[in-house]
């Protein structure tokens, strides 16, 4: 189950926001893609999720191409999108959420759906004191839980999250981040995760993509990126 | 007091069949982001197709029957061959801005209303007829006294009534219900989940056909059948619709009972001629104090 991205390019009219890009994220296995703002990390997501369309390029799925695809038929093919700002609906409840997450497998496996969402309760047990609450109501950390649950209850073999850490607490970032860490190693859960947050993503990454104006700038083991003190200060700025 | 209840009941019944048309917009809205003129089209168009089936001796409830599949079947079809393709063209670039995209389905409405009326004055060469009701039409005599309701009023509240338990039931309970709340308030979200959202649209429009014709019959009985006999109970359910807020189902049926009763009240103690005029107002004074309906979201800022 591997993710082969090459020579992708995605454009909004005269801006190229994905220029070229090309790597792979193995499967059962986090990969990251760090870099500056506007470095195209959440197009580059939005373009394998299907939300926007790619002027070139591939994106191969367990050899499947997704390019032409709509974003809800890629979900359905176990590519889930947790996009940026705690995506949930706040008009709707905890529990409305979730179930979203897993209505469209609600016809074809309704046993499994019922353990997928009481797996992902146990995973969040703030969600489920939470179930009957609106999710407007809740905490940004509460909020992002929510947003990854909704994608896990899809049961997922790969799940893209972009900026979980964006606005949280460093506490609560660490939590989240253990969670998915904990997701990948003991259900082999691909992870494609964006960040900002260099040091958080490099930490648990086993392989790290450095992005910059759209463009690879390395793609190495994240123990490298780490240690790579030239890449460090010139991109990542610390 | 007896003109007091009457005023009463009759606002009622009238309201509820607003309601009705009211949650036919609201729907179509939600779903599709349209304003839909062609709505009360529909109606009369399917009223109509009812009429001819009941004229031609076929019973009362088979007609209606069929008039609320036509209706539904109706609202597919103009989702299909109109709003569907249209959204699809992006051939000029001055009729890709945001305000285009958001006129053009209007005016197609527009459009669909003027060809329903042209069909039916071709199909049906435009003449006015009644159309009838399955129960009695004139004050209910209750052990010898004059209610001040008639069985049509009872047997319209009821319908409605009913209607209305079951649609909420629907958006509430059922996953399709979610899948339509969930595309409605956030359709990106929607999408992410796998929910196919081209689907939730289709039936928001086939929803809302049935109950455009379901108010047509309804209405029917107390004004005469023509193919622009409905126009005016569409501006009736747009008020109703704004005045409970554009986007939220509990409005519209609210919206639609406040309206029926406006109207209803300056029938019975006025005079016909001032209802315009009270529409206006009451439209008016809910757009000044609360611009977002009764009932209607504050628009939250999404982060």
């Amino acid at each position: 189950m591997t993710l082969e991205i090459s020579h992708l390019t995605t454009q909004f009219g005269s801006v190229t926001a994905v220029d070229d890009i090309s790597f792979t994220a193995k499967a059962s296995e986090i990969t990251t893609v760090i870099g500056a703002n506007g470095a195209g990390k959440s197009s580059l997501l939005r373009t394998i999720s299907g939300l926007e369309k790619p002027s070139s390029g591939s994106i191969k799925w367990n050899g499947r191409e997704l390019i032409g695809l709509k974003p809800e038929a890629i979900v359905r093919l176990g590519v889930a999108h947790v996009p940026e700002g705690h995506a949930v609906i706040s008009e709707l409840t905890v529990a409305e959420n979730i179930a979203m997450g897993g209505l469209f497998r609600r016809r074809k496996n309704r046993a499994d759906l019922e353990s997928a969402s009481k797996e992902v309760y146990e995973l969040f047990p703030r969600l489920e004191e939470r179930r009957k609450q609106l999710a407007g109501t809740l905490s940004g950390g509460e909020r992002q839980m929510l947003a990854i649950a909704r994608a896990l209850v899809a049961r997922p073999q790969l799940i893209l999250l972009d900026e979980p850490s964006l606005g949280l607490a460093p506490l609560v970032v660490e939590q989240i981040i253990a969670t998915v860490n904990d997701l990948c190693r003991k259900t082999g859960l691909s992870v494609l995760l964006v960040e900002q947050n260099a040091i958080t993503a490099l930490g648990v990454a086993d392989q790290g993509v450095l992005l910059s104006l759209g463009k690879v700038v390395a793609d190495r083991p994240a123990k490298e990126l780490r240690a790579d003190a030239t890449l460090r200060a010139a991109y990542l700025g610390y | 007091m007896n003109l007091f209840l009457s005023a009463f009941f009759s606002g009622t019944a009238r309201g509820a069949i607003y309601a009705i048309v009211a949650l036919g917009l609201v729907l179509v809205w939600r779903g599709a982001g349209i304003i839909n003129f062609a709505q009360m089209g529909q109606a009369m168009f399917t009223t109509y197709i009812a009429s001819t089936l009941i004229i031609s001796g076929k019973s009362y409830w088979l007609a209606f029957v069929i008039a609320l599949i036509a209706g539904a079947m109706l609202g597919a079809l103009i989702d299909i061959l109109v709003m569907r393709p249209l959204s699809r063209v992006h051939r000029a670039e001055a009729l890709n801005s945001p305000a285009m995209k958001a006129t053009i389905p209007v005016i197609a409405s527009l459009g669909i209303l003027g060809l329903l009326q042209a069909l039916a004055g071709m199909f049906w060469v435009g003449q006015e007829r009644g159309f009838p009701a399955p129960v009695a039409i004139e004050g209910l005599i209750v052990a010898g006294r004059k209610m001040p309701f008639t069985a049509f009023d009872i047997f319209t509240i009821a319908i409605v009534a009913l209607v209305l338990v079951l649609t909420s039931l629907f958006f509430r309970k059922t996953g399709t219900g979610l899948a339509m709340r969930a595309t409605a308030l956030n359709q990106e979200v929607a999408k992410l989940s796998g929910i196919r959202t081209t689907q939730v649209r289709i039936l928001s429009w086939i929803i809302s056909g049935a109950a455009s014709s379901l108010a047509g019959l309804l209405i029917a009985p107390s004004s005469i059948l023509s193919p622009s006999s409905l126009d005016l109970i569409l501006i009736i359910g747009f008020t109703a619709a704004v005045v409970g807020g554009l986007d939220s189902l509990p409005g519209a049926v609210l919206g639609g009972l406040i309206v029926g009763y406006v109207i209803s009240f300056v029938n019975f103690y006025r005079s016909p001629e001032d209802i315009f005029l009270a529409i206006l107002i009451l439209l008016l004074v809910v757009l000044l104090v609360r611009p977002n309906g009764v009932m209607g979201s504050k628009q939250v800022r999404r982060v």
